[in-house]
């Protein structure tokens, strides 16, 4: 009965017309990045991170949260019409849904990519509600040795997952965490890294960091490559999806939900990870696996809706550990810091108006998303007509005054420069960015905790194999390694990573 | 010995250079403590030797794999780099000894670093220019105001795409600096200074 009256609690907040004109934006404005391509939701998370300083924690937490599930909805929608994955995580609809859309059966296949990830996205939240408040209750007899553990084990998924060099996404990681240790030293009082600037003695602004590596950097990525959009438009004739349809997607769209259910949970995963895992599925539980890439619905039911589970089942780890599994739950983080919440199994019992809100919100903004998308596709697909031109030296504005406006400095503004030139370079150099944004967020916490651990311990470094919990993460990590490093996984792994960026 | 595959190669270089970096400083000017009790050196050091090592695996890649994807290209070299760095710390060194505030001395700098690279390096324009546009933003928002801040970022940044039309930059600009107007300087009260420092009128 606690769960029933918890949701009750969420929804009572999720309801109110603030909270709902909140999450509203975040929808809409997830949506319309979605659509857009070159733009993701960790950008413009990262660009509006400024301004949630003004908001109240829920309401922000509540617009953040609409922007990355609502990019899942638009990135669909342009993949199937267009043939241009909105986002990363729509790649694969691209395969099926397309080729759906050519055939004039545009509208079944928007309509079953909604349903899916409407279907997947209650799910996902009831799954939220249900192992959320549990993982909390273990998470709150963490001690350091345990906490320490637990962040090796997730910045080690996270670079198992990421794509390319293995090695070159933990150096990303170090990286990442010294770069977190700039500033001043909570232990001792000293500064490092710091040059005698006095900005730095605070540490690199995160916020900072992010838009240079994720906005900046991408901008001048995509100016590199010739602005050669073409937009194709098949018109949109009947929206429903027959008895057929219907009949052939309903069992893919449970195997999508459990599985990118599943992955979301992981660090390192979310809405990637999950739309790839469930189009292989689809494709090997299938009794006419030829049908896949020339407009089998399957192939758009099962991956929409997986990637719509991952990306919110990854608020789990968030909520309940304050570890972040990808870069935008790492923005999450940034923003309940910057509202004065130190993210951690007790955010729960100490405002649960903010922990059951934001999982009600999610249900109100899928529900949200279903009603106001379908009717609204044109008006999307015409915005995929503005030239990049014009988008660009936009998104710029917005980036510099919101980042000039956290300090009215404009030491910030260039240190968000710098780490854009850093981030285009390491593009080049096939390093990933996103391995290095959660070592920079978790750098501090784990010298802190490591510190705490090893004084407990009087300086034996087994302490950390002694706990069961600890043991337990240090071998899942030490597992992790060995699987990717073996040479027959890790040809498999390339091979995935080849298919994705066809 | 070859190179088989240069982004390695040089991503190894900047691991390593990077670790170097870190442990060697925090090594020479921070207290390295014991196991037990940290000093503010430890963890950094720790983590600097790890990563000259997790370069040293990836430099050592860079000669025994051959190379996937597109080759490496990148429009600038070693040279470039320096020369604009030496352009910021001339001109920043310079600007005070003039009697022109350090905002001046950036502004300057990123005038003539454009400059540079539209003339003689125009591959590395979108780089070069993006980048110099937000520094720019910056370090005018005091002496020329939210108007010739956003005009300056606008425009240097547009020059830095594929096609640059006067009209339609202007157009741009003019819808973007009534956005930040309405949106930022009326909507959110963040305190700018909408016109440059030397008209005290408006």
């Amino acid at each position: 009965m606690d769960l029933f009256h918890n949701l009750i609690l969420g929804f009572g907040v999720a309801v109110s017309p603030l909270n709902l004109l909140y999450a509203l934006i975040g929808v809409l404005l997830g949506t319309l990045i979605g659509v857009l391509p070159g733009v993701g939701p960790v950008a413009t998370i990262a660009m509006l991170l400024p301004i949630t300083f003004n908001l109240n924690p829920v309401s922000a937490l509540i617009m953040l949260a609409g922007i990355y599930y609502g990019a899942q909805y638009g990135g669909s929608t342009t993949a199937i019409l267009v043939n241009i994955p909105g986002e990363s995580s729509s790649v694969v609809t691209c395969l099926d849904g397309y080729q759906m859309a050519r055939q004039g059966r545009a509208g079944p296949a928007l309509a079953i990519a909604a349903i899916g990830s409407f279907f997947a996205g209650c799910v996902a939240t009831l799954i939220i509600a249900v192992a959320a408040p549990p993982l909390a209750e273990v998470a709150l007899k963490f001690g350091p040795s345990e906490y320490f553990s637990l962040m090796v084990f997730g910045l080690i998924a996270a670079t198992v997952l990421a794509r390319g060099s293995l090695v070159k996404a933990i150096a990303m990681v170090v990286f990442g965490l010294l770069l977190g240790l700039v500033g001043t030293d909570v232990n001792s009082g000293v500064l490092r890294f710091t040059f005698g600037i006095p900005e730095l003695s605070d540490g690199i602004g995160f916020v900072v960091v992010a838009m240079g590596m994720f906005g900046t950097a991408e901008i001048i990525a995509n100016l590199d490559l010739k602005d050669k959009r073409e937009v194709f438009l098949s018109k949109v004739t009947h929206l429903y999806p027959t008895k057929d349809d219907l009949k052939r997607s309903w069992a893919s769209i449970l195997r999508g939900t459990a599985l990118g259910s599943c992955l979301g949970i992981l660090p390192g995963g979310g809405a990637l990870l999950a739309s790839f895992g469930a189009y292989t599925l689809e494709k090997k539980v299938s009794s006419h696996p030829e049908q896949f890439g020339k407009g089998a619905i399957e192939g758009v039911a099962g991956p929409e809706s997986a990637n719509n589970a991952g990306a919110q089942t990854s608020f789990i780890p968030m909520l309940t550990l304050g570890i972040p599994g990808n870069a935008v739950m790492a923005l999450m983080i940034g923003a309940l810091m910057i509202q004065g919440i130190a993210p951690g199994p007790q955010v729960m019992n100490e405002k649960p108006e903010l922990f059951w809100g934001l999982i009600a919100s999610m249900w109100v903004g899928n529900l949200m998303l279903v009603v106001l998308n379908l009717p609204m596709i044109g008006m999307w697909v015409k915005l995929l007509t503005v030239p990049y031109r014009y988008l660009f030296p936009s998104i710029l504005v917005f980036m510099a005054i919101g980042v000039f406006s956290l300090s009215n400095n404009p030491f910030d503004v260039l240190i968000m420069a710098v780490f854009g030139v850093l981030g285009y370079i390491c593009v080049k150099l096939e390093c990933e960015p996103a391995p290095m944004i959660l070592g920079f967020i978790l750098g501090p916490l784990m010298e802190e905790n490591l510190r705490r651990a090893m004084l407990l311990s009087r300086g034996d470094p087994f302490v950390f194999f002694q706990k069961p919990i600890s043991l337990g993460f240090m071998v899942a990590s030490a597992i992790l390694l060995v699987i990717v490093a073996l040479p027959a996984i890790r040809a498999k792994r390339e091979e995935a990573f080849v298919e994705e960026a066809k | 010995m070859r190179i088989k595959s240069p982004k390695d190669f040089w991503a190894g270089l900047m691991f390593i250079s990077t670790g170097l970096f870190f442990a060697i400083w925090s090594y020479a000017f921070y207290q390295m403590g014991t196991a037990v009790r940290m000093g503010p050196a430890y963890f950094p050091f720790v983590l600097g030797g790890l990563m000259v090592f997790l370069g040293l695996l990836v430099l050592i890649e860079g000669f025994v794999f051959e190379g996937t994807g597109e080759p490496l290209r990148l429009p600038f070299n070693i040279v470039d780099l320096i020369i604009a760095i030496a352009v910021f710390a001339v001109l920043l060194e310079l600007a005070p000894r003039v009697g022109l505030s350090v905002d001046w001395g950036m502004i300057a700098a990123s005038v003539v670093l454009s400059v540079l690279t539209v003339l003689f390096r125009p591959e590395a324009k979108a780089l070069v220019l993006i980048s110099v546009a937000c520094l720019v933003y910056g370090y005018s928002m005091k002496p020329l105001g939210l108007v010739g801040a956003t005009a300056a970022l606008v425009f240097i940044s547009a020059y830095g795409g594929h096609e640059f039309k006067w009209k339609e930059v202007l157009v741009l600009f003019l819808i973007l600096i009534l956005f930040s107007y309405l949106v930022f300087v009326k909507g959110l009260t963040l305190p700018f200074p909408m016109c440059p420092a030397a008209f005290s009128f408006c």
